[in-house]
């Protein structure tokens, strides 16, 4: 129990030596983690940051001395490890420690925004009246004091990351890296990556709210590369989400590398589809991508709210057949785009956008929302201290529908089945999204029949979801390790999907006539 | 500050050797950004930030890592590398983890590359509010405008490393650049989107900001009523700016690791005429006002003009010297600066009259290349052409092919580079392009 009532950035320090000592120091690692880790704290300010909450308090009110509507403060500290094997030995490590506080200052629809890296009161007194400067009225009331509001339990640890020890960890990516090469002697090489971390985030709101959470991640990854004769291929798999080092079991990880080995040995009997449009079955699971690219950033109600999105004049409408349901739900418990709170200290919960095919609600901000006089959804994320808050997605998924994924494939006379995929993009005002394809199969009279690869998929949001035709019941969300990038902010999201039929798409191919 | 950014780099670096590391190499860097956004005719955001950060890489006992923070109390600096030097011993040894050799220290250039202007640090709340207003009113003069949202972004970057060999320097540099983008009403619930940004590192070279305003409402303008395009193999004119981002795809695995690990279609291809012999690319660090010129890469090699191809033979690829030493090539820099391209003599509108018939590429949305085998597969915005001019608007189509292929059916280059990119890219002509679409 000592250990909590260090000073946080103190603990880091001691934390981090555990890490990186394998002796005598890691067993007291794992004394520490007889107690449940992170429980709300007593006094973030002190033991996470090291402010008070007086100084805060002075903050907040340097920075709403001109007047605001709503402002914050987001204090963040986030460590986050990595390490690589290649060429059969785990060479090479980093870690990346970020430390700042956002000041963030809404007057309508403006935004004046600042942060340091420096959590002393001059210099956070100094961001706060840069952050100021978008304001010209009159001073806002601030709060003297803020009320801790319980942190969620989307994604406690019993062992945080900094207690965990390379030591630990560098079996685990000798054993990827073996797995993949005894899975098939033309495997050549193997690369493994490794990441995890630990962030804390506290969040003073100008409404007296003090929101803390703490958010781990990690993922792992491993590529392959494949020699047969002269010809060369590579793949890969990841798996990824707000867990702890117990969460790597000898089963997951098996799993993992058997997709990256299945993935890139099929490549060699794989071909391009031929060019055109054709029905598309999405196969369960990294498929949500469509979900994401499609509806998923159309619904972002930033965009709505300035009229460029798609969807802005869509609200309450049949966008889709009765059987397609579209939600956003950060409530998942421990994926990688799970959120107790978002980042402007609202409650993250789910939303749906899409219910029996009728458009139902957008993904709202605090901004979005007050324009729309709506609540807002939760989905108010930003990449770090360094970034004003937007709205964004977190877990997007669609749900079960009524067909099975047999019906789906026999309902297909000449298509193919998209399986794997390495990335997407959207423009959101005309709509029109693509996916790449990395693995898949031609499907011709509602029979398998070959495996396809490297298509790029392009279609139209609204016409596409209208055009899903079929939706099977086995839906699941993806464990790889997405994210989202949008005007130059990362997050990390998950997605999901059953088995679904889009009845017509442009499939990217060869011997176009 | 630069002296102060130095001296802390300088600390790093004997606070590792005294940890125990053999070899060490810190940077510091800092940077002031200041971001000034306007939609429809009202501030939006502002956004005013200084940041700085601290990167060391560690070598010791034969292995080595990287570490990075922004905490910079001084206080516990000490602890922060101790723990960097402890964290490296707890790896594994490799024999080809050493610092750069100081021979690639040499000779660094001394030119002066002109990437600062002093005029950037003194802009002022008015001349960006004045320069928002310009492009904010020149993106909506259209009846058709839904919205547009204009940018002004400017900011200074200071880095300075140093290293336990030796290695000492300096690097600054300034930026500006402004833009729109905008949406459109089109037909049934579909809106147009384009914009257009420009910069550099002097405000002196920067376009008026009303010229650029109108380029970004033209560009939007005309992808009004965009339909599916066919479904054709047929003559591709990519215009210079799109370009510049397929060069960069292209040229991505054209690198040491790539390659030593396996995953480049590059590999083996130095001394080879593997691609078309209209294409010559040259990497080239020392291009004054450059947006990627420098005087050393970030391991400290000397900066060099480096041909990568020349005639359409492979001269050589980026070489790091980590994977340099492992794969067996002689290092020339891991990280590309300025890419310029030897350019055709012929302007666009030249080419599209040439070509006659084909797809005339605008822009890209999505897709991806495999750099193992060059496979590829792209989104697609731009116009049919016909009768050698810019026909009607296309899009939700598809380009499909392979990269070593595609630039070996490279039949034409234009003389127009697009200067707001680090590769400096003219028009392109490919022949017997896959097109799908409807």
């Amino acid at each position: 129990m000592t250990i909590k009532r260090r000073e946080f950035l103190g603990r880091m320090a001691a934390g981090s030596a555990i890490l990186t000592v394998p002796g005598f120091l890691t067993s007291c690692g794992i004394q520490q983690a007889t107690a449940v880790a992170d429980p709300t704290p007593e006094n973030p300010f002190m033991s996470w940051f090291g402010v008070d909450q007086a100084t805060v308090a002075r903050v907040m009110s340097e920075l709403t001395a001109s007047g605001a509507d709503a402002a914050d403060l987001y204090f963040q500290h986030s460590r986050s490890n990595s390490l690589s094997l290649e060429d059969g030995i785990v060479s090479k490590a980093s870690s990346n420690i970020q430390q700042g506080v956002g000041l963030r200052v809404v007057i309508g629809e403006q935004t004046g925004y600042a942060f340091t890296e420096d959590m002393t009161l001059p210099s956070m007194l100094a961001a706060a009246r840069t952050a100021s400067a978008i304001a010209s009225g009159s001073r806002a009331v601030a709060p003297q004091a803020f009320a801790p509001k319980d942190m969620g339990g989307l994604y406690t640890t019993t062992v945080p990351w900094a207690d965990v020890g390379i030591d630990q960890k560098l079996p685990v990516l000798k054993f990827i890296e073996e797995k993949a090469k005894a899975l098939d002697p033309a495997v050549e090489k193997v690369s493994v990556f490794w990441n995890d971390g630990d962030e804390r985030v506290m969040i003073a709101t100008l409404d007296g709210n003090l929101i803390t959470d703490h958010r781990p991640m990690t993922r792992a990854t491993v590529l392959v590369t494949a020699k047969k004769g002269d010809e060369v291929q590579s793949g890969y798999s990841n798996i990824a989400a707000r867990e702890e080092f117990g969460w790597y079991t000898e089963e997951r990880l098996t799993r993992m590398v058997q997709e990256a080995v299945d993935r890139t040995m099929i490549l060699f009997d794989a071909r391009r589809p031929p060019a055109g449009e054709m029905p598309v079955i999405l196969a369960s699971g990294a498929s949500g991508i469509l979900l994401h690219e499609a509806i998923g950033h159309g619904m972002e109600a930033d965009f709505n709210r300035k009229g460029v999105s798609i969807y802005s004049d869509m609200m309450g409408k049949k966008v889709a057949e009765p059987f397609v349901t579209v939600v956003d739900q950060a409530s998942s418990p421990r994926e990688r785009g799970s959120l107790n709170y978002d980042d402007e200290g609202n409650k993250a919960g789910r939303t749906v956008m899409v219910e029996d095919g009728i458009l139902k609600s957008y993904l709202h901000d605090q901004i979005s929302a007050k324009q729309y006089d709506l609540k807002p959804t939760g989905s108010g994320r930003r990449q770090s201290y360094k970034f004003a808050p937007m709205p964004r997605m977190t877990c997007t998924f669609m749900e079960d529908g009524p067909h099975t994924k047999e019906e789906i494939i026999a309902a297909v006379d000449h298509g193919i089945i998209c399986e794997t995929y390495t990335n997407g993009q959207v423009q959101i005002g005309a709509g029109d999204y693509t996916f790449y394809v990395k693995n898949g199969w031609l499907v011709e009279g509602g029979k398998v029949t070959a495996p396809i690869k490297d298509v790029n998929i392009i279609g139209n949001g609204p016409e596409s979801l209208k055009r899903i035709t079929m939706v099977a019941n086995d839906a699941r969300l993806d464990t790889g390790g997405w994210t989202c990038g949008k005007n130059g902010q990362s997050v990390p999201v998950s997605q999901g999907i059953p088995t679904v039929l889009v009845s017509n798409m442009t499939v990217g191919g060869e011997n176009a006539s | 500050m630069p002296a102060d950014l130095k001296q802390q780099a300088q600390q790093a670096v004997e606070l590792a050797k005294s940890a125990g590391a053999k070899d060490a190499w810190a940077t510091t860097s800092q940077s002031r950004d200041v971001e000034f956004e306007y939609r429809d005719g009202a501030l939006e955001k502002v956004k005013d930030t200084t940041s700085r950060s601290l990167a060391v890489q560690v070598y010791a006992d034969g292995r080595y890592s990287t570490h990075q923070t922004t905490d910079l109390n001084p206080e516990r600096l000490g602890g922060f590398v101790k723990e960097a030097v402890a964290i490296t011993r707890a790896l594994e040894p490799d024999e080809y983890r050493e610092i750069t050799a100081a021979e690639l220290f040499a000779n660094r250039p001394e030119n002066d590359l002109d990437l600062v202007d002093g005029t950037v640090a003194s802009l002022d709340r008015e001349q960006r509010l004045e320069w928002c207003e310009a492009l904010d009113v020149a993106s909506r003069a259209h009846e058709r405008v839904i919205s547009a949202t204009a940018g002004v972004y400017d900011g200074t970057q200071l880095s300075a490393s140093a290293s336990s060999n030796g290695f000492v320097g300096s690097q600054e540099s300034t930026y500006c650049w402004f833009g729109s983008s905008v949406t459109l009403k089109d037909h049934g619930d579909k809106r147009a989107e384009d914009g257009f940004y420009a910069g550099g590192a002097h405000v002196a070279d920067l376009p008026d900001a009303a010229n650029v305003g109108r380029t970004a409402l033209e560009r939007t303008l005309s992808r009004l009523d965009s339909e599916k395009g066919p479904t054709v193999k047929t003559t591709m004119v990519v215009d210079a700016r799109a370009s510049a981002s397929l060069l960069g795809r292209f040229l991505r695995p054209a690198n040491a690791r790539s390659v030593q690990q396996g995953r480049s279609f590059w590999a083996a291809l130095v001394g080879e005429q593997a691609f078309s012999d209209k294409l010559t690319v040259i990497d080239d660090p020392l291009i004054k006002r450059g947006l990627a010129s420098r005087h050393y890469d970030g391991e400290g090699i000397s900066a060099r003009a480096l041909p990568i191809i020349e005639n359409g033979v492979v001269k050589n690829i980026y070489v790091d010297t980590y994977y340099g030493r492992k794969g067996d090539m002689a290092p020339t820099t891991g990280t590309p600066s300025n890419r310029r391209i030897v350019l055709g003599d012929q302007s666009l509108q030249q080419l599209l009259g040439d070509v006659g018939e084909g797809v005339y590429v605008t822009s890209w949305l999505g897709g991806n290349a495999d750099a193992t085998t060059g496979d590829f597969s792209l989104g697609l915005r731009g116009h049919m052409i016909e009768n050698g001019l810019v026909g009607r608007p296309v899009g939700e189509m598809n380009v499909t092919g392979n990269l070593r292929d595609l630039f070996g059916q490279l039949e034409m280059l234009g003389n127009d580079p697009y200067p707001y990119s680090t590769t400096l890219a003219p028009s392109l002509v490919f022949t017997d392009v896959d097109f799908s679409g409807a």
